[in-house]
């Protein structure tokens, strides 16, 4: 419930740029670089209808029990052969947010919660069902082509290379496709071929590529036209920690140097956290978070991990969980919304043998893994 | 006086404004025009930069393609060629005019298999294998995309042993053709390979709703219409010939044109294909767009309860 509070809470703020926007009351604070509202996207699909428990197990003998379900399976099995029920699958449910320009938005969820949908409509690849979709005030479904050239999509699962051209073939083809001038281009190749340390694959074919060195080369072309708003969709998917860690530098770096706004799925809320400023949560196509990561952790009880060093013994710490402990380090989690820090210090400091103590946040991803189960609990 | 004076002068000032309005429009749609086609241009040439950049990077290994290709080509017809030759001709068509039938078969196919880089002969592949979804964000229209993939260097054997082909059998005609007959060809050539294209569309529909299932069925449509339009028809029974011409049109991807140019149908059968051509066009047109609306309002879901067939 607190979570659909603080989400409607900043739809209702979501709403009052848009007031702000369109002029009514004239107050224009900063300009509202695109804006997504997206009312209940329907996706169908048809699935084989299964029953359970279909058979009411009564007094009958097991003679009698099994010959009845031995009819009533064989009748489900032939009405499901022609008869599949079709059910509406709602992929993103009255969903609506607002990012600034030059913002860098983490947008983060379960599986199958609504990510790529929404990318995809941002995108222009899917219509929403109802509601509305603009992308640097653009509508993606009716100025696709004029959108297209000031924005920069890339789905981690999928190459816009060609596959047996090597990797500056492809960026030719981009300069022409683009339609590219040639100043902007030889400025922006020069560019991530520095930044993302390509010199040495620019000759080579995109099939031949690693997959982190496929990612770089993507990303690089990609940039090329000089986008003013990059979709990024599970970019650091398989990358290892060099090569997920140069793409992450890269971002941060265009997002401060050029100002370009980026919007990142991923699934590794720590890359989440260290890119973004700012991170959207959607789970069961609703949007239910929209704040900044600290304002997450506090939802789920404001978790801290902290470790004590002691001569060997066991401190005993009310209301702190031992997480585990070897040779005198014991790692604890609190929950500070329950156990304030002044308390547990003055704890600590009457403890006997505590040498050293170091606190520090709980990691994202235990704050999600905890919010996702909550919500499939719910 | 003087009011009708300033009126006048009001008007022509009006009219003079309207015109010179209507001279910068026309301009302005010229200049587009223009750049639209050096554009256009632009694309097709770096698609035939990056088809000459395959070319050479292993002739040996290409030239084998091509020749394979070609040898290929006039295999796949001399059978019937042969039938034509030893029995002196099919059906009221003599031996030359079978292989002027054969060629412009060849020469139809032949162009589209260039002009295909994309994928744009076969859309149920690019349907069903989700690579509409690197086309949405292209800059450029969808028909523009479609048509400028092509392969002049790689993709251009059957055209050429085509244009061979035709050029031998006009040789050897007894037929003396009229100086407008070159355009006739034309003309005739560019309806059949519409009617070719908008079968592959129309059925590549269904793609939009059954994409794994209906992946492949352009090439199914495409293929199966190529085999069947090497047979001659004259002297068919109607209840072949028909069904060949209407519901199956592989007829006219050859046959009929042939007889067109040939002389040897009537003046309102003349119009036929053309006739067909629209008809099948508009069909093609009305159900890919339900199809695509289809598509963008629900997306593609590879993984539909097709059983093992998804």
């Amino acid at each position: 419930m607190f979570q659909a509070d603080i989400a409607r809470e900043n739809i209702m703020e979501g709403n009052s740029m848009e007031r702000k926007m369109s002029g009514e009351g004239k107050i224009f604070q900063g300009e509202v670089q695109f804006a997504v509202k997206v009312d209940s996207l329907n996706k169908s699909f048809t699935r084989w209808q299964r029953k359970e428990n279909i058979l009411q197990e009564g007094n009958n003998s097991a003679k009698e029990n099994n010959s009845q379900r031995k009819r009533i399976f064989g009748k489900e099995k032939i009405k499901n052969i022609f008869r599949q029920e079709k059910k509406t699958v709602t992929a993103l449910d009255n969903v609506s947010f607002r990012v600034r320009r030059g913002e860098f938005v983490a947008y983060a969820g379960p599986n199958g919660a609504g990510k790529s949908t929404t990318m995809k409509l941002l995108s222009g690849i899917l219509k929403p069902t109802a509601g509305s979709v603009s992308v640097l005030g653009m509508s993606p479904e009716k100025d696709r082509i004029a959108l297209m050239k000031k924005l920069g999509v890339l789905f981690g699962n999928r190459t816009e290379l060609w596959w047996d051209h090597p990797v500056i073939q492809s960026f030719e083809w981009k300069k022409v496709v683009w339609d590219i001038p040639d100043a902007v281009y030889r400025r922006n190749l020069d560019m991530v071929t520095e930044l993302l340390d390509i010199g040495g694959i620019r000759n080579t074919f995109a099939r031949e590529l690693s997959l982190g060195q496929r990612m770089r080369a993507d990303l690089a072309m990609m940039l090329l036209h000089s986008p003013e708003l990059i979709l990024l969709d599970e970019p650091t998917l398989g990358l290892d920690v060099v090569a997920k860690r140069q793409m992450i530098e890269f971002l941060k770096r265009i997002n401060r140097e050029e100002g370009v706004t980026i919007l990142v799925t991923s699934h590794d809320m720590d890359d989440l956290e260290e890119m973004a400023q700012r991170i959207l949560m959607i789970s069961g196509g609703k949007l239910v978070y929209d704040g900044s990561f600290d304002g997450m952790r506090e939802i789920t009880g404001n978790l801290t991990h902290f470790t004590v060093t002691t001569d060997g013994r066991k401190p005993e710490l009310e209301g702190c969980k031992l997480l585990g402990g070897k040779s005198g380090v014991f790692e604890f989690e609190v929950d500070l919304s329950c156990r304030p820090m002044k308390g547990l210090l003055e704890r600590l400091s009457q403890a006997d043998g505590v040498m050293d103590v170091e606190i520090r946040k709980a990691p994202i991803e235990q704050v999600i893994a905890q919010l996702y189960q909550d919500w499939k609990s719910a | 006086m003087v009011d009708n004076n300033e009126e006048r002068a009001f008007c022509g000032r009006k009219k003079s404004h309207k015109s010179q309005e209507f001279r910068e429009r026309k301009e302005t749609r010229g200049k587009k025009v223009f750049n639209g086609a050096k554009r256009y241009i632009e694309l097709l040439r770096i698609y035939a930069k990056m088809d000459l950049a395959s070319l050479m990077r292993d002739r040996a290994f290409m030239a084998i393609v091509i020749t394979a290709d070609i040898i290929s080509n006039i295999s796949s017809i001399s059978g019937i060629f042969l039938l034509a030759w030893k029995f002196g001709g099919i059906g009221g068509m003599d031996r030359f005019e079978v292989l002027f039938m054969l060629a412009y078969g060849n020469i139809v196919m032949g162009f589209l298999n260039m002009m295909g880089g994309c994928n744009a002969l076969f859309p149920s592949r690019i349907i069903g294998r989700g690579q509409w979804e690197h086309m949405f964000i292209m800059p450029l229209p969808y028909a523009v995309q479609l048509t400028v993939g092509i392969f002049p260097f790689t993709g251009s054997s059957s055209l050429l042993s085509g244009i061979a082909m035709l050029w031998a059998a006009v040789y050897h005609m007894e037929t003396v053709l009229p100086w407008w007959w070159l355009g006739m060809l034309l003309f005739q050539l560019f309806i059949s390979m519409v009617i070719v294209v908008a079968a592959s569309y129309l059925f590549s529909s269904l793609a939009f709703y059954a994409p794994v299932q209906c992946e492949e069925i352009s090439s199914t449509v495409i293929y199966s219409m190529d085999h069947t339009r090497n047979f001659p028809l004259s002297g068919m029974p109607l209840y072949i010939r028909y069904p060949l011409l209407t519901i199956f049109p592989a007829g006219l991807m050859a046959w009929f044109p042939t007889m067109i140019l040939l002389g040897k149908t009537t003046t309102p059968e003349n119009f036929y294909p053309a006739i067909f051509a629209l008809l099948i066009s508009f069909a093609s047109a009305y159900f890919f767009r339900k199809g695509f609306g289809y598509y963008v309002k629900k997306g593609i879901n590879r993984y539909v309860s097709g059983g093992h067939r998804s």
